[in-house]
C-alpha cells in the first residue's frame, strides 16, 4: 500500500521532471507571463496571441541577431503574487529568457519584480499592470509598462476640466480599486489646480437608490457631479437619479461611464451636459497596421490590452536586437528604441528596424497603443480624450493632456 | 537550461516549500491535533503578511506605516497580530461543528480580504504595500535566495521542533482526546472550548508567520495574494496528502504538492504552442486528481499520524 502511493507520487514527480527537455540553443527566448488561469483568464489568451504575433513577424522577417528565432515562452501567473513569482523564476532560471512581457496583474508584477527580475537584472514590460505602486518600485530601471497608470487618467481629467471652467465639483466614486484610484488622483490634481471639491464620497455597488448619497453631495453647492463608476451598472442609476431629482446640472464621467447604456436608457437629449473621458488608441497608421495584422492572424483587435501586449513584445524584440542579445543591456536599449527621436518604426516593420539598428541609426517605435515613450519611471502617458454625447454615440471634444 | 539556473530554481522552490510548510504546520495544529476545519487560512496568512509589512516598510503617504523596524520584529508582530485576530474569531466560530466551522471560516477570510482591500489608511487598499525590506536582499540574486532559504529553513525547523514537542506533550494527547471523543474528554474535566481556542490561535499565529515570510520574500504584498486557491485549498491538499496529525507529513506534503504544482508547468510548456496555454489548466486538474487518489487509496496521507504509545518514545529519543 505504502509503496504504491509512493510510486504514484514519485511517478508524477519523475514524469514532470523528465518532460522538461532543454530547447534548441539557437532560440532567443522572451517570457510571456500572463494570468492564464485565474480572474482574467478570459482576457489573457488574446493578449498572449498579440504578443506572439509580434514574435511571428520578427521571425518571418529575418529573426533577431544573426537570424535566430525569437520564441515566446508562456508562463501562468494566475493573476496572483504566488503564481507570478513562480512563473518568473521558471522563465528566468529554467528557460533563460532575455526579457519578460508581463505579468498581467499588478500584484503579480510587484511580486515577480521584487523577488525575481530586479535581482536577476531582467527587463520586464507589463502590458496591463496599472497600479500606481509600480511607478515607485526601486527597480534599477528594469520595470516598464506600455499601459498608463491609473493615476494618469484622473490627473489628466482634472487638468482638462479646470481648463474648461469647471471650478467646483462633487465626486461620487465606486468603492473598488478602479474608482478609488481614479477619484484620489482626480481630487489631488483638481485641488492643486485651484479647483474646489465640494463633495467626495464612495458608494457601494448595486443599490436601488442613491438619492441620499446624491443629496449629501449636492449640499456642498457644486453644480457638477463627477462620477467614477461603470455606465452600464451603478453609474447609470446615479446619473438617472441625479437627473430626475435635479441635484446637479452638469455631469462628468471617467472611462467606465463612456458606455452606450446611458444614451439608450436616458436619451441623448437629456445628456447634453454630460462629458466623459476615455483612452483613445491614437488614430494612427500604427494602429491600422496592427489591426490589419492581428485580424489576419485570427485575433480580435478590439479585445482589451491587445495593443499594449503587442507593443510590449515588439519593443522588447527591438531592444534585444539593439542590445545584441545581452540581457543586462536590454533595459537601456529599450529606452533607446523608444525615446521619441530617430527614424519612426511602425508595428510589423521589423526588417526596416533591423537594418537601421545594424547601420547604427537611431530608431523610434511608434506603437499601436500610443507612441510608447517611457518616462523616467518606465511609465507611458496615456492618450485620453474628452467626449460629449452626440446623436446615438460619443464625439470627441478635446484631447486631454 | 544551465546548471546554475536549475540550482536557483531549486532554491526558489525551497523557499516556497518552507513558507507553505509553515502554513501546513499551522493547519496541522488546528485540524490534525484539534479537529478544527479552518477553511480561512488565507485570512490569517494575509493578516500576518500585512502586519509585518506595516511594521517594517518605509514611510508611504496615505497609509499607516513608516516604522522601519527590523524584519524579525515584523515577524514576531505578524504572529501576534494573527493570534489577536484569531481570538475573537475563535470565540465566536468555534462553537460550530466541522462543516459549519468551515463555512464560517471561509466567510471570515473573505471579510479580512475585503477589509484589506478597502482600508486605504491601514493597508493602502487595492494597491498593496511595496518596498518591504528583505533580509539579505542586497546580495546578488543567487546569494540572496540562498540566504533567505537559510532563514526560512531555520524558522521552519524551530517551528517544527516546537510543534512536535507540543504534539508529544500532555497537551497534544489532550487535544487528540478532545478531537477523537469530545464527550469523554469533557467528562475527564477538560475545558473543551478553551483548549480549542488555544489550538486555533497557535495555528493562526504560524499561518501569520508564513504570510510574513511570503511578503518579505516578494518585497510586496497585495490583496491578490489572498487567493483561496493558492493560500487555502493548496495548503489543505498539502496537509491531507502529507498526513494530517503528523508534522513531518505536513512538511513532506508541502514539498510534494508544491513541486508538482510548479514543475508540472515546465512539463506542459514542452507541448506545441496551441496546447501550451490550455495545458496550464491541467495543473488545477492534477492537484484535484491527486486529492481524489489520496482520499480514495490512502486517506491517512503519505506519513500517517503516529500511533500513541508504541512509537512515541523512539521518536522522541531520535529527534532531540
Amino acid at each position: 500500500m505504502k509503496s504504491k502511493v509512493l510510486a504514484i507520487a514519485g511517478g508524477l514527480l519523475a514524469a514532470t521532471a523528465l518532460a522538461s527537455a532543454p530547447a534548441k540553443a539557437a532560440d532567443v527566448k522572451i517570457g510571456l507571463i500572463g494570468g492564464v488561469s485565474g480572474p482574467i483568464a478570459a482576457m489573457a489568451p488574446a493578449m498572449i496571441d498579440a504578443a506572439q504575433l509580434a514574435f511571428q513577424q520578427v521571425n518571418e522577417q529575418g529573426g533577431v541577431l544573426g537570424g535566430d528565432k525569437l520564441v515566446g515562452v508562456v508562463g501562468d501567473s494566475a493573476c496572483n503574487p504566488q503564481g507570478g513569482t513562480d512563473a518568473a523564476t521558471k522563465a528566468v532560471n529554467i528557460e533563460g529568457v532575455v526579457a519578460i512581457v508581463g505579468p498581467h496583474c499588478s500584484g503579480a508584477v510587484l511580486a515577480a519584480a521584487g523577488s525575481v527580475t530586479i535581482p536577476a537584472g531582467i527587463t520586464v514590460v507589463t502590458p496591463s499592470g496599472t497600479s500606481p505602486e509600480i511607478t515607485g518600485l526601486a527597480d534599477n530601471d528594469t520595470v516598464f509598462r506600455t499601459v498608463p497608470s491609473d493615476d494618469y487618467q484622473g490627473r489628466a481629467l482634472a487638468r482638462t476640466l479646470k481648463g474648461m471652467d469647471y471650478n467646483k465639483v462633487a465626486v461620487a466614486y465606486i468603492n473598488n480599486d478602479y474608482g478609488t484610484g481614479l477619484a484620489n488622483a482626480f481630487k489631488a490634481e483638481f485641488e492643486a489646480q485651484g479647483g474646489e471639491i465640494a463633495g467626495f464620497s464612495a458608494h457601494e455597488d448595486g443599490k436601488a437608490s442613491y438619492r441620499s448619497d446624491l443629496a449629501e453631495l449636492a449640499k456642498g453647492g457644486a453644480d457638477t457631479l463627477v462620477i467614477f463608476d461603470y455606465g452600464d451598472g451603478t453609474g447609470l442609476t446615479i446619473l438617472r437619479q441625479a437627473l430626475e431629482n435635479g441635484f446637479f446640472s452638469k455631469f462628468v464621467g471617467g472611462d467606465g461611464m463612456k458606455s452606450d447604456a446611458p444614451i439608450k436608457e436616458l436619451g441623448a437629449e437629456n445628456l447634453s451636459t454630460f462629458v466623459a473621458s476615455s483612452p483613445v488608441g491614437e488614430q494612427s497608421k500604427s494602429l491600422d497596421a496592427f489591426n490589419e495584422a492581428f485580424k489576419a492572424s485570427g485575433g480580435d483587435p478590439n479585445a482589451i490590452f491587445v495593443t499594449t501586449s503587442y507593443d510590449a513584445a515588439f519593443l522588447l524584440a527591438l531592444a534585444v536586437e539593439k542590445a545584441g542579445g545581452d540581457k543586462a543591456g536590454v533595459a537601456a536599449a529599450l529606452r533607446a528604441v523608444s525615446n521619441g527621436e530617430g527614424e519612426p518604426i511602425l508595428p510589423g516593420e521589423w526588417k526596416k528596424a533591423k537594418e537601421l539598428i545594424a547601420a547604427g541609426t537611431a530608431i523610434d517605435y511608434k506603437g499601436a497603443a500610443g507612441d510608447q515613450n517611457f518616462d523616467e519611471n518606465g511609465d507611458v502617458p496615456g492618450t485620453y480624450a474628452l467626449f460629449k454625447v452626440s446623436g446615438d454615440g460619443f464625439e470627441t471634444i478635446t484631447e486631454m493632456k | 537550461m544551465e546548471l546554475i539556473g536549475l540550482a536557483n530554481y531549486a532554491l526558489f522552490m525551497g523557499i516556497f516549500i518552507g513558507i507553505y510548510a509553515l502554513l501546513a504546520l499551522g493547519l496541522n495544529i488546528q485540524w490534525g491535533f484539534a479537529g478544527l476545519f479552518n477553511a480561512g487560512i488565507a485570512g490569517f496568512f494575509a493578516v500576518g503578511a500585512y502586519a509585518s509589512a506595516i511594521l517594517t516598510s518605509p514611510h508611504a503617504d496615505g497609509r499607516l506605516g513608516g516604522f522601519e523596524l527590523p524584519f524579525y520584529v515584523g515577524w514576531i508582530g505578524s504572529m501576534i497580530a494573527a493570534a489577536l485576530i484569531a481570538w475573537p474569531i475563535g470565540k465566536i466560530c468555534l462553537r460550530f461543528r466541522s462543516d459549519y466551522l468551515a463555512i464560517a471560516s471561509i466567510g471570515v477570510a473573505e471579510i479580512i480580504r475585503l477589509v484589506i482591500k478597502s482600508e486605504a489608511e491601514l493597508t493602502n487598499s487595492a494597491r498593496g504595500i511595496t518596498n518591504i525590506p528583505r533580509p539579505f536582499g542586497d546580495l546578488p540574486y543567487v546569494e540572496s535566495q540562498m540566504a533567505y532559504l537559510a532563514i526560512v529553513a531555520l524558522v521552519l525547523l524551530v517551528a517544527y521542533l516546537m510543534v512536535e514537542r507540543q504534539f508529544n506533550a500532555p497537551w497534544g494527547r489532550m487535544m487528540r482526546a478532545i478531537r477523537d471523543n469530545e464527550l469523554a474528554a469533557r467528562a475527564m474535566g477538560k475545558n473543551i472550548e478553551y483548549r480549542r481556542l488555544e489550538a486555533f490561535i497557535f495555528g493562526a499565529a504560524l499561518m501569520g508567520l508564513g504570510g510574513a515570510l511570503f511578503a518579505h520574500f516578494n518585497r510586496s504584498i497585495t490583496p491578490e495574494a489572498i487567493d483561496p486557491m493558492v493560500a487555502t485549498f493548496l495548503v489543505w491538499i498539502m496537509l491531507i496528502l502529507g498526513g494530517s496529525g503528523n508534522n513531518r507529513g505536513a512538511i513532506l506534503g508541502a514539498a510534494v504538492v508544491w513541486t508538482i504544482w510548479s514543475v508540472s508547468e515546465i512539463a506542459t510548456d514542452q507541448l506545441p504552442q496551441e496546447y501550451a496555454v490550455k495545458a496550464k489548466y491541467i495543473r488545477l486538474f492534477l492537484i484535484g486528481l491527486m486529492l481524489q487518489l489520496v482520499l480514495r487509496f490512502r486517506p491517512e496521507g503519505l506519513l500517517p499520524e503516529p500511533l500513541r504509545g508504541d512509537q512515541r518514545s523512539d521518536d522522541a529519543s531520535s529527534k532531540s
